[in-house]
């Protein structure tokens, strides 16, 4: 079976300066459907880096990144913009909701722009947010909701347009471990059952027994970590 | 462009309703204050051409005679009787028809303006100069130094036709008129006099005046003030050219030895009287109502007043762009929030474009309606002390111009920004911003 994501010796380098700053290099693996991958490491090392170019918000210096084989590295940015509404669904460690937008508009936003009709997305973001327990909360701003229930926002965002990849960085990193238990059983079904692959960038705040596989980003290069 | 991006821009502007309500009001301030501006501006011109209007915007002209026809020999002057013009005065007579025409009274009598002696136009040329798009209204005149020899009284005549605005303008007009009626078209055989004239001689309204033997009625008495053209008798055209006829070797034909004329407004004012110089020859000679480049002198300038207005105009689209520069930077980290979740940069330009489009057009509406409305209700006048209708200030060409440059200056606005954002990475912005 092909994998559903491979990285063939990424690298990201920024110029500062007039110097250049290695983040990593050479950074291989492959994900399959079923899987959750957990890349740990030391805060800064380049794990929200490397989140950023697996998504596409963000150009590698070097590599290739294969997405149900075919390479994502050279697309557009626009053609990348339809990949991430499409199959890939991100969940950033600060949510990264819209604080003018109740918690029903964040998520229909992802659904916009597809050609699904108002009552469509409406029904389809209503049951998610009931489905993660905030039927009551769907025309709360972010700012009027628990960090707790901010971050089921965001995995109801995630979840909606059901993903065939989600990326997750550090999704339990702010919340308390009760909460985190709740996040972790929020997503992992879709994983489980085969329908998408995790991978989640954390030091060290998430589960690691949830883990199919570990992976340490340590001094710019990727290694298998022992679970 | 589909119907999700109105839909969305609508409700960011509903939700974030202070700031639409700000960039709003910022376009109605501008709009309005460019409204109320260019209306000022053009009341100014109103109020300038009506102030040059009054003292300088009229003229008289007319050749001075072709040199001293006491030059002639008897032969050449028994010649010119017989209409045989003298060989060295044919190169001076292209306009001028009047060598034959002098009078028998040489030395008294004549056609003058002032002290001068001038030479006679053919009415056609009249028409001419009438014809210049520069002018407003042109009259022929003829004005004659008469002498009675019963008493040797000296006293200019002018013919005119007193219709005519020129003539109102440059000679007399009935509101000179002091006492008795003024001259009337279709009464022929009146006059009127100058008052100081009348004072001297002992004239009323009433009385008979003779004018080369031919009695006039003095229909009444008129002070003329200060204009170009002052004779002490005035009377119709027809009975001036009939009275000089009895006075020259040879009839008049269809001729006038003046022009009066009245430039089209005050900015044109120089231009008139070059254009009537053109047409007359450089020779010709002008006497105006006042100090010729008035227009000037006040710095009425079409072009700086335009100058002016642009500059105010710049000024607005610089605002216009800051107010749409702040709302799209300041959404900046939310726009790179959209994108990360798979909205299209081009999805994310249309509908900033429409909020852009809507908020100019609302604002610029309502800056049009606020500016007319001030123009319409503020004593502009009587705040500026003058006494003068505020008419053809309100311009709706130019308003619609101000309109659009408004609408499209903020939507070139909003594209600046946006354009940089569309060429940065979705995780820059959510770094940075």
């Amino acid at each position: 079976m092909e994998p559903l994501l491979r990285v063939e010796k990424l690298s990201k380098s920024y110029h500062t300066r007039g110097h250049e700053v290695k983040v990593f290099t050479d950074v291989s693996f492959a994900v399959n459907a079923g899987e959750l991958l957990l890349i740990t490491g030391r805060s800064g090392v380049g794990k929200s880096t490397l989140l950023g170019l697996l998504s596409g918000l963000d150009r590698a210096s070097g590599g290739s990144i294969f997405f149900q084989e075919k390479e994502v590295t050279g697309l557009s940015l626009a053609e990348l913009a339809e990949l991430r509404a499409s199959s890939i669904g991100m969940i950033f460690q600060n949510f990264n909701l819209i604080p003018g937008w109740n918690a029903r508009e964040n998520v229909e936003a992802v659904l916009m722009h597809r050609g699904i009709s108002a009552t469509e997305r409406q029904k389809r973001a209503v049951e998610i947010l009931r489905e993660l327990g905030l039927a009551d909360r769907l025309e709360n701003l972010p700012a009027e909701l628990s960090v707790g229930q901010q971050q089921r926002v965001a995995i109801a965002r995630t979840l909606v347009n059901d993903p065939v990849l989600i990326l997750a960085d550090e999704p339990t990193g702010d919340v308390d471990p009760e909460t985190a238990a709740e996040i972790v059983e929020l997503l992992l079904p879709r994983v489980k059952s085969g329908r998408a692959a995790m991978i989640v960038a954390s030091h060290g705040l998430f589960d690691s027994s949830l883990a199919t596989r570990i992976v340490c980003l340590k001094d710019g290069s990727l290694s298998e970590a022992a679970q | 462009m589909n119907d999700d991006v109105i839909v969305c821009a609508l409700r960011e502007l509903r939700q974030n309703w202070r700031r639409t309500l700000a960039v709003i009001s910022g376009y109605a301030v501008t709009v309005a204050l460019v409204i109320v501006l260019a209306a000022v501006f053009l009341y100014s011109r109103v109020v300038q051409d009506i102030m040059i209007g009054g003292t300088g915007t009229y003229f008289v002209t007319w050749l001075p005679a072709c040199g001293d026809i006491s030059s002639l020999t008897e032969e050449e002057l028994a010649g010119l009787a017989k209409g045989i013009i003298p060989a060295k005065c044919q190169e001076q007579c292209e306009n001028c028809t009047g060598c034959n025409k002098k009078p028998y009274d040489i030395l008294n009598e004549g056609f003058v303006v002032n002290t001068n002696t001038t030479r006679l136009l053919t009415t056609e040329l009249a028409e001419k100069v009438a014809a210049l798009d520069s002018l407003k209204n042109v009259s022929p005149c003829l004005m004659f130094r008469f002498r009675d020899p019963t008493n040797n009284l000296i006293f200019t005549v002018a013919g005119v036709n007193p219709q005519d605005y020129a003539v109102e303008r440059n000679c007399v007009a009935v509101s000179d008129l002091v006492e008795g009626s003024f001259l009337d078209a279709a009464q022929p055989g009146k006059i009127v006099v100058e008052s100081g004239f009348a004072i001297n001689n002992g004239l009323k309204p009433g009385m008979k005046f003779s004018v080369a033997e031919e009695e006039f009625e003095i229909a009444g008495l008129v002070k003329t003030g200060v204009r170009p053209l002052n004779p002490d008798i005035m009377m119709l055209f027809a009975d001036a050219e009939r009275v000089i006829n009895k006075r020259i070797h040879n009839p008049l034909e269809k001729e006038a030895n003046i022009i009066l004329a009245v430039s089209h407004d005050a900015t044109h004012h120089r231009k008139a009287m070059e254009d009537v110089k053109k047409l007359l020859k450089t020779d010709s000679l002008l006497t105006t109502g006042c100090y010729w480049p008035a227009s000037e002198a006040l710095g009425l300038s079409g072009r700086m007043v335009w100058g002016f207005m642009l500059i105010v105009m710049l000024g607005s689209v610089m605002f216009a762009a800051k107010i749409q520069w702040s709302a799209v930077v300041e959404r900046y980290r939310n726009l790179a929030i959209l994108r990360a979740i798979g909205w299209s940069n081009r999805v994310i330009v249309w509908q900033l474009l429409c909020e852009s489009l809507f908020q100019s057009v609302v604002g610029s509406l309502v800056g049009v309606l606020i500016g007319a409305g001030l123009i319409i209700t503020l004593p502009v006048n009587s705040l500026l002390g003058v006494d003068a209708a505020m008419t053809g200030v309100l311009n709706p060409a130019l308003a619609a111009v101000i309109f659009v440059f408004a609408v499209l200056a903020g939507l070139l606005a909003s594209l600046f920004p946006v354009l940089r954002m569309h060429a940065r990475l979705p995780l820059d912005d959510l770094r940075r911003f």
